[in-house]
């Protein structure tokens, strides 16, 4: 990918203003209602924060400023709240996630997944919806245009091949498709891409994925009742318009907020999801909602909230990541583990519960 | 705007609001159909829909202003298990399949099934036959699927997305069909009056109909 990505990079030569390419850092088109004027008043100052960050990232979290690994301490929680630098992400997140851990004690498995041949109907079939999407991810991205990223199709493919290979019972699911592609701009190395998804999906999150997507059903339910406990009165409403928020919000358990939020705000996601783990979903859903809380108040209606949601990409609070990030865990604290826990397990068995109710009743008809 | 909508509004007297749902195997062009109708766009590679996309769009009929609330789903087989949270409480669906591929003729049938047994039970469901350009490629005889939405009492139009073939026109023949009198019959608000709620970002309005 390096190779290809020959554009103007928003982030290294970012100090001069006033020149935002309409492609962004990522290799994403900036859409036509991409405020150009604000984002530029963020960044010249989001660009003075990197480049604190960077500065304290060399002294304190890495060895002797070496970009090799990081020292475990206690600190590293709070630096990757604050933002790892672009250039030490993808170190950083092989590190913090347990993905370089992974991959040194089975060296050769990801080549081995990739030469393996099952020829199974099972293997063919999750090829076929594979390839399906390969053109239908990202088309607007420079690194997955469809005339020119050959090479990184072909990276995209071998990897969620590889996944479904590495998990039968999970195979591909869409959605996946979104997280490798992004995996692959920020880290750029096929095999490393291959580690980060395997320990998103396999210990991370929950089994949001798998066949039935129980785990993802469960989740959106728990999500109501965390908001009913800290939001009543934005449940009320939602309660009374109908509206679960599996409506509003399953893409943005599925996809871990890709194409939801502002592309520089979803890596400060995913730098806090990689070390912490998935509450910080949790917290990202709860703080969103509850900015709409006006909005949800005085609303006309379901389609009023589902649209009120549908722009956050280019919502200016969005945007301001730096700020978004801190001021989202100050707003959704406390949110204890073991609550989220609880309410999972719970969930899960509600769901699991529901569902062999429904094949019971389908058995007797 | 407003005054516009204001004076459609007591020309055409009536305002109903359906809610609509696309149902069918992923990359049959569910999506494609949907920005053909409301933004008169397609794009070439169409990302696939994660979860489901929401869109609106107003259609004008004789003497009724219909606005439909369309719910645009994941066609891959697992999200199955999300599909009734977007059914549910629709007045009508159209189901997809592609002509170059039976097995999305077949998928479009159980989907069918489905909608009967579990949905509304006045749901007006139509079949789509999309990517009726790929005449060249057709694997689904127009009959055959003519002949079981017949049987089926759905409405039936082999549609392209690409060229715009009968895609206004499939919502439309929806559009008439719906009950307007009732307006729907799980809706707590059947009938709003436009001139109070907001149009909507993608909608063009009233009468876009092309
Ligand atoms: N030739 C042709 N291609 C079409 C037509 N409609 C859609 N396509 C193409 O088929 C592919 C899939 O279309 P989508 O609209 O994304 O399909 P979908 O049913 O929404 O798929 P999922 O979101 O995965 O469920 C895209 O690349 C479209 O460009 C059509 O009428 N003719
Ligand atoms: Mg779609």
């Amino acid at each position: 990918m390096a190779g290809t990505s020959k554009t103007s990079n928003g982030r290294t030569t970012g100090a001069t203003i006033g020149t935002l390419s309409k492609i962004d850092a990522y290799g994403f088109k900036r859409g036509e209602d991409f405020d150009y004027k604000s984002y530029e008043n963020f960044e010249s100052e989001y660009l003075a924060v990197l480049a604190r960050r960077m500065k304290r990232w060399n002294e304190k979290v890495l060895d002797n400023g070496q970009a090799k690994s990081v020292k475990h301490r206690r600190m590293v929680k709070r630096f990757c709240r604050k933002g790892i630098p672009e250039r030490h992400r993808p170190m950083v997140w092989m590190d913090v996630s347990g993905a370089r851990k992974k991959m040194q004690k089975e060296p050769e498995k990801y080549q081995k997944l990739l030469s393996s041949d099952p020829d199974t109907l099972e293997d063919r079939l999750v090829q076929d919806a594979i390839n399906t999407d390969l053109d239908r991810t990202f088309p607007d991205n420079i690194h997955f245009q469809v005339a020119t990223a050959e090479n990184q199709k072909k990276q995209l493919n071998n990897i969620l091949i590889a996944y479904g290979r590495h998990r039968p019972e999970i195979g591909y699911c869409q959605g996946m498709n979104y997280i490798t592609a992004l995996l692959l701009i920020v880290v750029k190395d096929e095999e490393k891409c291959f580690w980060l998804l395997s320990v998103l999906i396999d210990t991370i999150l929950p089994q949001y994925y798998s066949k039935m997507m129980t785990a993802l059903r469960a989740e959106l339910n728990v999500l109501t009742e965390i908001v009913g406990t800290k939001y009543p009165n934005i449940q009320r409403v939602m309660d009374s318009e109908g509206i679960p928020w599996m409506l509003v919000a399953s893409k943005w358990f599925i996809c871990l907020y890709i194409d939801i939020l502002p592309i520089e705000t979803v890596l400060r996601i995913w730098d806090c999801l990689f070390y912490e783990g998935s509450k910080v979903l949790f917290r990202v859903a709860l703080f969103l909602i509850k900015d709409k809380e006006t909005v949800i108040k005085e609303c006309n209606g379901m389609p009023d909230i589902i649209e009120s949601f549908k722009n956050l990409k280019t919502d200016d609070r969005a945007l301001e990541c730096h700020q978004f990030i801190h001021d989202c865990f100050i707003e959704t604290n406390p949110l204890p583990k073991a609550e989220i826990k609880k309410l999972r397990t719970k969930h899960v068995a509600l769901v699991e519960e529901e569902d062999r109710k429904l094949a019971a009743k389908r058995e007797a008809r | 705007m407003a005054a516009q909508r204001a004076t459609n509004n007591a020309a055409q007297g009536k305002i109903c609001q359906f809610k609509l749902v696309l149902l069918g195997e992923s990359a049959v062009g569910k999506s494609s159909l949907v920005l053909r109708f409301v933004k008169g766009q397609f794009h070439e590679y169409q990302e696939s829909t994660i979860g489901a996309a929401f869109l609106t769009q107003t259609v004008c009929l004789q003497d009724t202003t219909v606005k439909f609330e369309i719910w645009d789903t994941a066609g891959q087989e697992r999200y199955h298990s999300l599909a009734p949270m977007y059914y549910r409480g629709a007045q009508a669906a159209i189901v997809v399949y592609d002509i170059t591929n039976q097995d999305t003729f077949a998928r479009a049938k159980t989907w069918v099934r489905e909608l009967q047994r579990q949905a509304s039970p006045n749901i007006v469901i139509a079949l789509a036959g999309n990517k009726a350009d790929l005449a060249n490629k057709r694997m689904v005889d127009h009959e055959e699927a003519a002949a079981y939405s017949e049987e089926n009492g759905l409405l039936f139009m082999e549609t392209s997305a690409k060229t715009a073939m009968h895609v206004n026109e499939i919502f439309l023949a929806i559009a008439e069909k719906l009950p307007k009198n009732e307006g729907g019959t799980n809706r707590p608000r059947p009938e709003v009056d436009i001139t109070q709620s907001n149009p909507p970002g993608g909608s063009k309005g009233c009468c876009s109909s092309h």
